[in-house]
């Protein structure tokens, strides 16, 4: 019978920026993070799954192991846009439910280029402009404007999506932004995109992160008070939608995700005690409130309204800070999902502890596209 | 448009097509299977996956606004604002591109607006052949 999966160790850097330093010493950092956390040494790991987007043809995990011990395993470097980070651990989870192993490590790792983040030039003049916008600020502003035009969701609820997020990153010392934003702020902060302001943008900074995920064998041997199992791990692609790709649709490939993800785990979203999701964009947020099943249609507008979302709420979402305020290192942003979700189930989350918490969502979205869920219990 | 009459125009965008004559047109391609309309040439039916590969087709100008942002930021040197916008043309098949001619509080979900092909801001290559591009404007507008 196939083993279940847990995570025996996980943690982060502060996400920040790190001008003197090169992305795979962070990377290498937070796999020793993760290694002490779960009590193992790089010799344990069978296999090494490292992610990036702007180093993923260097070798990240190789020069990651030059870094902390080259111990001659598999090392596998993953892309997958946005939602590298949790593809790396998916894979991971295959490794160990395949019982080649008992041991491997996941790792996120990035330092981002500075500047609006955005697509390579094609042939011809630069189309950006000419043939409308296609930054990701923009992409997420008319994914947002969908919603308000069929739902009526305004501008302030998308703008309470930062209100909260950067309120939940003052009670996390590893997140960039950490300072509280009233909706007055939030509204009046520069206009990127209508409806969104710089603060309803993601923060781009560098970060790394990793996890050790463990077979139950290996769990049982280094105790289970402390073991995070895997309820659910699945990694989804875009399916055809008529409006794509002239238009991105970051609903449906997370949908997908989802329904699988809750299907694995044998449960519904009302079982879920938080949620870290992929609010790349303040729209996003309340777009994913819908497709991860928080609430039904149309009513993610009300659900930010109520406080249901916000720490201390039903299902508090993105207490860590999320994408807008902990910040957004493309390739360890799906890896520090799940390290947050961990820390909650462990209890060590600190000042921004979900309390009792026992079972976690992590969700990331990908551009182009791919949506990875974990859903994550409490052993 | 102001194209040199000698020189065949090249397309500035990947759905714009140039005809013999040197006439602009938009073309896109259907699933005969399933109906699913793409907006280049695949080697099967992305949609059902169908083997026979979509047929191209010739697509009108007129269609309605589906989503839009003004953007008042974007890349070194794109000027600002401006309106980028999803049209869902009648016959099928979806584009992005800029809103022009229209102001801002007038946009809405289903706005009827068309296409109108232009020269791509004046641009051309290193030969010096301008280039064919478009945008949209709302629809009873020149
Ligand atoms: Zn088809």
């Amino acid at each position: 019978m196939m083993s279940d999966v847990y995570i025996a160790g996980a943690d982060m850097i502060a996400f920040g920026r790190y001008p003197d330093r090169a992305y795979f010493q962070l990377g290498a950092e937070a796999a020793l993070m993760a290694l002490d956390d779960a009590g193992l040494s790089i010799k344990d790991m069978g296999a090494v799954y490292a992610s990036s987007v702007f180093n993923a043809q260097s070798m990240l995990g190789q020069k990651m192991l030059k870094e902390i011990g080259q111990t001659g395993v598999p090392c596998i470097n993953v892309s997958n846009a946005c939602a590298s980070g949790a593809t790396a651990v998916r894979e991971a989870f295959v490794a160990i439910k395949s019982g080649l192993y008992d041991a491997v490590i996941a790792v996120g790792a990035e330092q981002n280029p500075r500047g609006m983040l955005g697509g390579a030039p094609p042939f011809g003049p630069p189309p950006e402009g000419l043939f409308g916008s296609e930054s990701m600020p923009a992409v997420f502003a008319e994914a947002g404007m969908v919603h308000a035009a069929r739902y009526g969701t305004t501008v302030e609820q998308f703008a309470q999506v930062a209100v909260k997020n950067h309120h939940h990153a003052t009670m996390n010392p590893k997140a960039y932004y950490r300072r509280e934003t009233p909706l007055e702020e939030v509204l009046a902060s520069e206009i990127i995109a209508e409806p969104l302001t710089k603060l309803m943008c993601s923060a781009n900074v560098d970060g790394a992160a990793a996890v050790v995920l463990v077979s139950e064998r290996k769990a049982r041997e280094l105790g289970m008070g402390r073991a995070v199992r895997i309820r659910a791990s699945v990694l989804a692609s875009d399916p055809y939608e008529p409006r794509n790709p002239e238009m991105f649709d970051p609903n449906s490939v997370t949908r997908l995700a989802a329904a699988q993800a809750y299907e694995m785990a044998g449960l519904g979203p009302d079982a879920l005690d938080l949620v870290e999701l992929h609010d790349c964009f303040a729209t996003a947020e309340l777009l994913h409130y819908e497709n991860l099943g928080l609430c039904g249609d149309g009513e993610a507008g009300r659900l930010i309204d109520s406080g249901a979302t916000a720490l201390g709420g039903a299902i508090p979402v993105n207490v860590s800070g999320g994408l807008l305020s902990k910040g957004h290192p493309i390739g360890a942003t799906g890896v520090a999902n799940i390290v947050e979700i961990v820390e909650h189930l462990r209890g060590q989350a600190g000042a921004r502890q979900v309390d009792g918490a026992r079972i976690g969502l992590a969700h990331v979205l990908g551009f182009g596209a791919a949506a990875g869920v974990h859903i994550l219990e409490k052993a | 448009m102001a194209a040199d009459c000698t020189v065949k125009a090249r397309p500035a965008h990947r759905i714009v097509r140039i005809a013999e004559d040197g006439r602009p047109r938009i073309e896109a391609y259907r699933c005969e299977n399933c109906g699913a309309v793409t907006d280049s040439q695949t080697m099967a039916c992305r949609a059902c996956a169908s083997r026979k590969p979509p047929a191209s087709f010739g697509v009108g100008r007129t269609g309605k606004l589906w989503s839009w942002s003004v953007v008042h930021r974007s890349y070194p040197g794109v000027a600002v604002p401006f309106i980028s916008v999803i049209v869902d043309l009648d016959d099928g098949l979806t584009l992005k591109g800029t809103l022009r001619g229209v102001d801002t509080s007038g946009l809405r979900q289903g706005l009827p607006v068309r296409l109108v092909f232009d020269d791509a801001g004046g641009a051309h290559d290193k030969e010096g052949v301008p280039y064919v591009g478009f945008h949209f404007v709302p629809q009873g507008d020149a």
